[in-house]
């Protein structure tokens, strides 16, 4: 696109009383040669946006830089189709929160980088490539199956696979379950019912299921992605464009609970084997096949325990509950439940409710220490901190320990992707083996674009839990194909059309943004070159920080821009007076800087900020070109990092902090003292604290004193 | 849903967390949307909470993202400071109407703040439960969503005349705004209307709400946020004085049949962030967490032992049933101590109580939507989500929402 | 306490729900319920962790226990219980339970406390009084004969040495008998429960009780049904009133052999009408009040019903017999008093098994709380 350049500055919110145009509009198109320039009372108004307009259409421009207020403010106003729009917040970083004097440089400053930033950057066109919009869904329980018929229902194509000979997974094992409307009331216990989903599944034209099958490997990305499935004997490659992993969970393994008598005992189970015992008729213990009459429910058995799973299941308290109506079938038995906490959230507490209105249901807190021996081949269950006794012991004919559930990834990678990353989706020791989202807001985010977790692999939950869950990981997964289609990015980035394109013949294949790049979305061919994969890159732009060769760029995005704007800005010449760029995240710490000035609070008039689109994205190079430019500091503000990091790109923060590392290399080759370069973790509510953050920083320059670079 | 159809018209009533989730879900899927939203801002409950559980991570940063993608996807239209009056029709063909209430000030408006200095009137402020006050005409709160300030005509002052409006150069203050009501056709509704804290003054045995700091939960949310009454330091409201010794009663209206029969998910976990707070902020606070069951699904147990590893903090099971103040402002509360068998009696500098959540439907029903006990229940066209349809916290929200939006593209299909 | 073995008894809690407890599985064991409770003491305090133990079948906890008798049934656990349990209810029923367990002949207390033995319970005095009237040549065809032509006295019914007290004589010391009985075996039980008391004097805690028991002390900490007390009260002082006039009618006869019918300014007619107007305004207040806290704290059970109706004929047939005698009504005035005499019968005989036990085991629960130091 052959751009036009125009500049508009604002004189609304206090910009005309702060600033004098003249001499800004004299130099932007003299020396910076923008052939239109302009202001405007009110820029935002009826009357500035239809000069705009105007020029638009009168004098052909179609870059525009508005020197007004934050980009975050007045979007729908300054939205020009067809133009690049490029906001210099004037008003929030010169004005309100600069003092008098120092508006007019502080302006200055940015809005040459803001011209610097339109000349620099282009319109973005997407990456084009031939996709396929099909689903695979890996699990053919109650998660998968609804995943695939809600894809296959919006109408596309579908395939399932199910290690198991049959649909139905985990769910299939139950003799009952819990009812799944409300009000709750007798019987408590349903029939499972699983038939009607497993056969729309399989006569759905739109699914393909394989039984018995296994992902061999899933090679490509998002959009085309090759999936081998193997099954019974034979193997096949089908392309797919998104993926759905609801592998679902397994027992813990109970041999490893000795101490609650679990293979010690016979006739100590499993809630998974009560299941087995249920539904091969009455309740029987399996020692001697005699009618169970008085059962233990054994309650975070292995859970919620250091030695076995940190966690808690979520669903077991409410299946003992479940499994105690089992044990009243017959009427003279007695169900004990033995629990730490009852955990029946939400409404689930009506269940535990109407489970417990049975005089033969019988609950107390307890922490059970032990099973032992007792006479006829019954058990003691050896109970401390119950209610019903500091230390006191129960007989049972049965027991039955509230095993939890292990997540299917916990030890397998089950995708298998051919990843040069790995074939599982990275972290899930953070969540204890989970596929889950570290993010709150974003439940459906993975490190692996276009893959996306649902069910008990993704979290411990039941059943109706599972089927809704399922439902979102359809729509992610359909939204994921179909903005790959257009060459769009995927969350968080989701409107962007740009896509990093290296300039390969300077590759110098020292794999770093292989290595680095969060979403492992760059491969490496058998020489150690990296090949990017589009499909599977969410735009953090965390390569073309990675870079040491500075070959990654975006179409508005790339070191140059960033370095060419840095190198824009004043450093003014009095030894008391430092220059201190602070570079910053857009997601959080420039909305905190933001809000900071939309509160009037001031901020140090020595720094500069410059947004990336994540700090993941900051090279190396402009820290270098910076200080031989004489700039004094340079503080970095990124996102929160380590187990609980906020960063939307994951390891964007992280890795800038990683590199940073690596800078002092360079600053002894320039004679410079390590404290010029410091990163903060900022978060976007922390806008009362970053004022003085820098100012802090600013003064431990102005302790070190002056760049000797300055001025040379 | 594929590109190839004509896209599906959703309306989301509620711009929370998961109406948002709902309508960017949506939209980037292809669906047109329009969120109707009561407040002034979007972002319901998660804008007034300080950080979330169990990351401890701000909500406004997930807010900031979400935010950002409407403002990229064009098939987003927000209504603020509105409400759904009628729906007819059905599936694939509702005839919607609301109503926007005036909010005196236009899109003019650049959140100079010049109208709030001018302003002479002040408001009490019910983004912070009445904790502090504003101006009357005022901005919700400063990472509100649209930035733009609003007037409570109800606290304006008869005879200042128009003060707000000759200080806005802009030509953005409109006294003269009315009611006004606006006609939709949409294929499908998500019901994301959320949640209200249960109000304590109905709970006899915490006090009625007579006891000055005996505060609840979502007021200790907006004590400890930094855009809070007291700019993030906690102190009671009773005195000011910095809180040293405190205490939250869990189940404070939930799993009592006398106000909310059933759990409300989030309590258990607010109350340990909310202990973080205080833990993060005074390495010297004794917290004590008085409570039946410690309700923390799944991953959330790592969060408890997190706490429980604190030994300024310590949990008490038994359900506090008695609230007293005492002269000096202190809080007296009666439990007891189950695993010890004995009655106690604390005194606290203030106490927590872990209200629970009522959902929207309780206090008002929206038309055309069915409800069991206040619960949004799904119809053929209509898909509740949130907290509007089961208790759930911010994460399952999310989740929730994600799910909902297919299921509401689903029912604009094949028209 | 170490490693004690629980024996659940899924008869036993079906047993209390049967007795009126049908809500105790309700309990989730949050101790609201002890917590609004005023009555109980702050250490192991009731009634949570007897719900838990009524929950579970837990026998001899619940009855060896002098606790759920420290409970007075003000019911502000049940109005405040989130679950809708009925901790009053509950140990209202675990009472009764405690009643039947030690009261002997167990037989006996079973049939009290079942409609289905209603009848026959009336029945006993009915035979007992008819065969009297039968002796006394008062019975023609099985048809009781008005006693005509002479100023009207029940005495003539009934003459008071030779018929009244050959029956209630031995009505009494059967149910002394009976109380002391279950009495010991009750004390035995808690005994067990509770063991080395630390006081070995009995007197000093009786005391205490006694002062108590007329002070209401206990009842007057009730919240919810605060009325209770006072309607309590009453029925309590005119059953004290009832007593006093039973004992001056003795020493009239045995004493100054001076025999009724008494003039209306006599004392003793006074202390027992003044007791009788007590006893029913105090029984009424009584029911209304259990109406209305039929929300927060239920109507009671049978047993407690069984209860109110024989006061209820007691008071009325008693007052009624007089005013008819004074009326000069013999039509009407003789069956009341026949009426009386059952109901003061079924009042006595069955005392050791119905409500009315209430006031000897509660006295000597309350007895052994303090002697064994339980508060």
């Amino acid at each position: 696109m052959d751009k036009k350049l125009a500049l508009y500055i604002c004189k609304g919110c206090s910009i005309g009383e702060s600033i004098k145009l003249e001499k800004i509009e004299t130099v932007s198109k003299n020396k910076m040669k923008v052939p239109v320039v302009r202001n405007h009372e009110t820029l935002c108004g009826t009357e500035g946006i239809a000069m705009i307009k105007a020029d638009i259409a009168a004098e052909g421009v179609n870059t525009l830089v508005l020197a007004a207020c934050s980009g975050r403010v007045k979007y729908e106003e300054f939205d020009f189709p067809g133009c690049i729009v490029e906001r210099v917040p004037v008003r929030e970083l010169a004005v309100w929160s600069q003092e008098k004097t120092d508006a007019q440089q502080a302006a200055e400053d940015y809005i040459q980088m803001g011209i610097i930033k339109a000349q620099k950057g282009d319109m973005p066109e997407p990456y084009l490539m031939e996709t396929v919009k099909d689903i695979l869904v890996i699990g053919g329980g109650v998660a998968g199956m609804n995943a695939a018929l809600q894809s296959a229902n919006s109408g596309y194509k579908v395939v399932l696979v199910e290690k198991e000979a049959s649909l139905g997974g985990f769910s299939a094992k139950l003799y009952k379950k819990i009812p799944t409307t409300l009000p709750f009331k007798e019987p408590l216990i349903v029939d499972v019912d699983l038939e009607p989903t497993i056969k729309s599944v399989e006569s759905n034209e739109n699914i393909k299921v394989f039984k018995s099958a296994k992902v061999e490997k899933i090679e490509g990305q998002p959009g085309q992605f090759d999936v081998t499935i193997s099954s019974n004997g034979s193997s096949e490659v089908v392309k797919i464009g998104a993926v759905i992993l609801a592998a679902g969970w397994k027992p813990y393994d109970a041999t490893r609970l000795g101490h609650l008598g679990y293979g010690r005992f016979k006739n100590v189970v499993t809630q998974v084997e009560l299941e087995e015992i249920a539904k091969k008729g009455a309740i029987a213990r399996p020692s001697d096949g005699k009618p169970a009459k008085k059962v233990a429910f054994v309650q975070c058995a292995g859970q919620r325990d250091a030695n076995h799973l940190p966690y808690c299941s979520a669903m077991c308290c409410a299946a003992s509950l479940k499994q105690a109506k089992y044990v009243r079938q017959d009427p003279d038995a007695i169900a004990m439940i033995l629990y730490k906490d009852m955990r029946t959230p939400g409404r689930t507490e009506y269940y535990y409710k109407e489970a417990q209105n049975d005089p033969g249901v019988m609950l107390t807190k307890a922490d059970v220490s032990g099973v032992s021996e007792a006479p006829d081949g019954n058990l003691y269950v050896e109970m401390k901190d119950s209610l019903l006794g500091s230390s006191v012991k129960l007989e049972a004919d049965l027991v039955v320990l509230a095993t939890g559930m292990v997540p299917a990834t916990a030890d397998d990678p089950v995708l298998n992707l051919q990843y040069r990353q790995g074939p599982g989706l990275p972290d899930l020791e953070l969540f204890n083996g989970f596929a889950d989202s570290n993010f709150i807001c974003f439940q459906y985010e993975t490190r692996r674009t276009g893959v996306f977790a649902a069910g008990a692999v993704r979290q411990p939950m039941n059943m109706t839990e599972a089927q809704e869950d399922a439902t979102g990981a359809a729509l992610k997964a359909i939204q994921s194909a179909e903005h790959v289609a257009v060459g769009m990015s995927v969350h968080p980035r989701a409107w962007d059309l740009t896509f990093p394109d290296p300039m390969m013949t300077r590759c110098t294949s020292c794999k770093r943004c292989t290595e680095e790049c969060p979403f492992g979305a760059i491969d490496e061919d058998e020489k150690g070159t990296p090949f990017f994969k589009p499909g599977r890159c969410r735009r953090c732009a965390t390569c073309m920080g990675a870079c040491p060769e500075r070959i990654v760029s975006f179409k508005d995005y790339h070191v140059d821009m960033i370095g060419s704007m840095m190198k824009s800005t004043s450093i003014p010449d009095d030894e008391d007076e430092p220059r201190v760029f602070v570079i910053c995240c857009e997601n959080d710490a420039y909305p905190a800087i933001d809000t900071a000035a939309l509160q009037k609070m001031k901020l140090d008039p020595a720094a500069r900020f410059i947004t990336l689109r994540c700090l993941g994205s900051m090279n190396l190079v402009w820290l270098a070109d910076a200080f031989s430019r004489g700039v004094d500091g340079m503080l970095l503000m990124g996102c929160k990092f380590g187990d609980n990091y906020q960063c939307h790109f994951a390891k964007g923060s992280e890795l800038a902090n990683y590199r940073l590392g690596k800078v002092q290399e360079t600053l002894d080759r320039l004679q410079l003292e390590a404290d010029r370069v410091k990163l903060v973790e900022v978060a976007i509510d922390e806008y009362g604290k970053v004022p003085q953050m820098i100012t802090d920083f600013v003064d431990k320059i102005k302790e070190i004193g002056p760049n000797p670079f300055k001025g040379m | 849903m594929q590109s190839s159809d004509k896209p599906s018209r959703i309306l989301v009533i509620g711009g929370g967390f998961s109406g948002l989730t709902t309508a960017v879900d949506a939209a980037e899927s292809g669906a047109e949307v329009i969120i109707v939203e009561k407040n002034s801002y979007l972002g319901g409950r998660v804008a007034q909470l300080n950080k979330y559980f169990p990351k401890m991570c701000p909500p406004v940063c997930g807010l900031e993202i979400n935010f950002r993608r409407i403002k990229t996807n064009p098939g987003i239209q927000c209504y603020t400071m509105s409400e759904v009056t009628s729906v007819s029709g059905g599936p694939g063909n509702y005839d919607v109407t609301i109503q926007r209430h005036p909010r005196y000030v236009n899109d003019k408006c650049t959140a100079c703040n010049a109208c709030a200095e001018a302003c002479p009137a002040m408001r009490a402020n019910d983004f912070n439960f009445g904790m502090d006050k504003t101006k009357a005409a005022y901005l919700p709160f400063n990472q509100a969503f649209p930035q733009q300030y609003v007037i409570d005509a109800k606290a304006c002052k008869k005879d200042c005349g128009t003060s707000c409006k000759e200080a806005c150069v802009y030509g953005a203050i409109d006294l003269d705004m009315k009611v006004e009501t606006v006609s939709l056709k949409v294929d499908s509704i998500v019901v994301a209307t959320g949640w209200n804290p249960y109000d304590a003054a109905k709970i006899e045995t915490l006090g009625s709400g007579k006891v000055p700091n005996a505060i609840s939960n979502m007021q200790m949310e907006r004590l400890a946020a930094p855009n809070g009454p007291t700019g993030g330091a906690i102190n009671r409201p009773s005195d000011g004085k910095p809180v040293q010794k405190i205490a939250f009663v869990q189940c404070a209206g939930s799993r009592d049949e006398n106000h909310l029969a059933f759990c409300s998910y989030i309590c258990c976990m607010a109350s340990l962030k909310q202990t973080l707070y205080i833990r993060e902020k005074n390495p010297d606070a004794e917290v004590s967490i008085f409570y039946i069951d410690m309700r923390t699904p799944g991953r959330y147990e790592k969060f408890l032992n997190q706490v429980q590893a604190d030994e300024k903090v310590s949990f008490i099971k038994g359900k506090v049933a008695k609230i007293k103040k005492t002269k000096s402002g202190d809080v007296t509360v009666t439990a007891e101590d189950m695993l010890s068998g004995d009655k106690v009696e604390k005194t606290f500098d203030m106490v927590v109580l872990a209200t629970g959540m009522e959902p929207a439907g309780a206090a008002q029903q929206l038309p055309g939507v069915n409800y069991i006990e206040g619960f949004a229940a799904p119809g053929a066209g209509i898909f509740p989500t949130g907290c509007s349809r089961n208790p759930m916290d911010v994460s399952k929200s999310a989740q929730d929402a994600t799910s909902a939006a297919l299921k509401a593209i689903h029912a604009g299909k094949g028209r | 306490m170490s490693d004690q073995i629980l024996k659940p008894d899924l008869e036993f809690t079906k047993e209390i729900i049967a007795a009126g407890g049908e809500s105790l599985k309700k309990c989730y064991q949050c101790s609201t319920c002890t917590v609004v409770c005023d009555v109980t003491s702050d250490r192991k305090p009731f009634p949570r962790k007897e719900m838990l133990y009524a929950q579970w079948g837990l026998k001899d906890k619940l009855l060896a226990s002098p606790d759920v008798w420290l409970c007075h049934q003000c019911s502000d656990c049940t109005a405040h219980c989130p679950r809708g349990a009925k901790p009053g209810e509950v140990l209202g029923a675990v009472r009764k339970m405690t009643i039947q367990e030690y009261s002997s002949p167990s037989f006996m207390g079973k049939m009290v406390n079942d409609s289905k033995f209603l009848l026959l319970l009336f029945a006993v005095p009915i035979i007992i009084f008819l065969f009297q009237l039968f002796i006394q040549g008062h019975l023609t065809h099985g048809i009781p004969r008005i006693p005509n032509g002479q100023l009207m006295s029940y005495s003539l019914m009934y003459p008071p040495t030779l018929y009244i007290d050959t029956v209630f004589v031995p009505v009494a010391f059967f149910a002394a008998f009976m109380f002391y009985k279950g009495l010991r075996k009750y004390w035995t039980a808690m005994s067990a429960n509770y063991p080395a008391p630390p006081r070995k004097d009995v007197l000093t805690p009786l005391a205490e009780t006694i002062r108590e028991i007329l002070k209401h002390s206990v009842f007057e900490k009730c919240g919810v049904s605060k009325d209770r007390s006072t309607a309590h009260k009453i029925l309590f002082y005119s059953f004290v009133g009832l007593a006093i006039t039973t004992t001056l009618a003795a020493s009239y006869i045995y004493v100054f052999d001076y025999h009724g019918p008494y003039p209306q300014t006599n004392i003793i007619k006074w202390i027992g009408n003044v007791s009788g107007v007590a006893m029913l305004i105090g029984i009424t207040m009584i029911v209304m009040n259990r109406f209305k806290n039929q929300e927060k704290a239920g109507t009671g059970s049978y047993f407690d019903w069984f209860f109110i109706v024989v006061v209820y004929g007691v008071g009325l047939t008693g007052m009624l017999a007089q005013i008819l005698r004074l009326a000069n009504i013999p039509v009407l005035g003789y069956p009341m008093y026949f009426a009386h005499l059952v109901f003061v019968f079924v009042l006595f005989a069955y005392a050791p098994y119905s409500k009315m036990a209430h006031m000897v085991y509660r006295t000597t629960a309350m007895v052994f709380a303090k002697y064994s130091n339980r508060r």
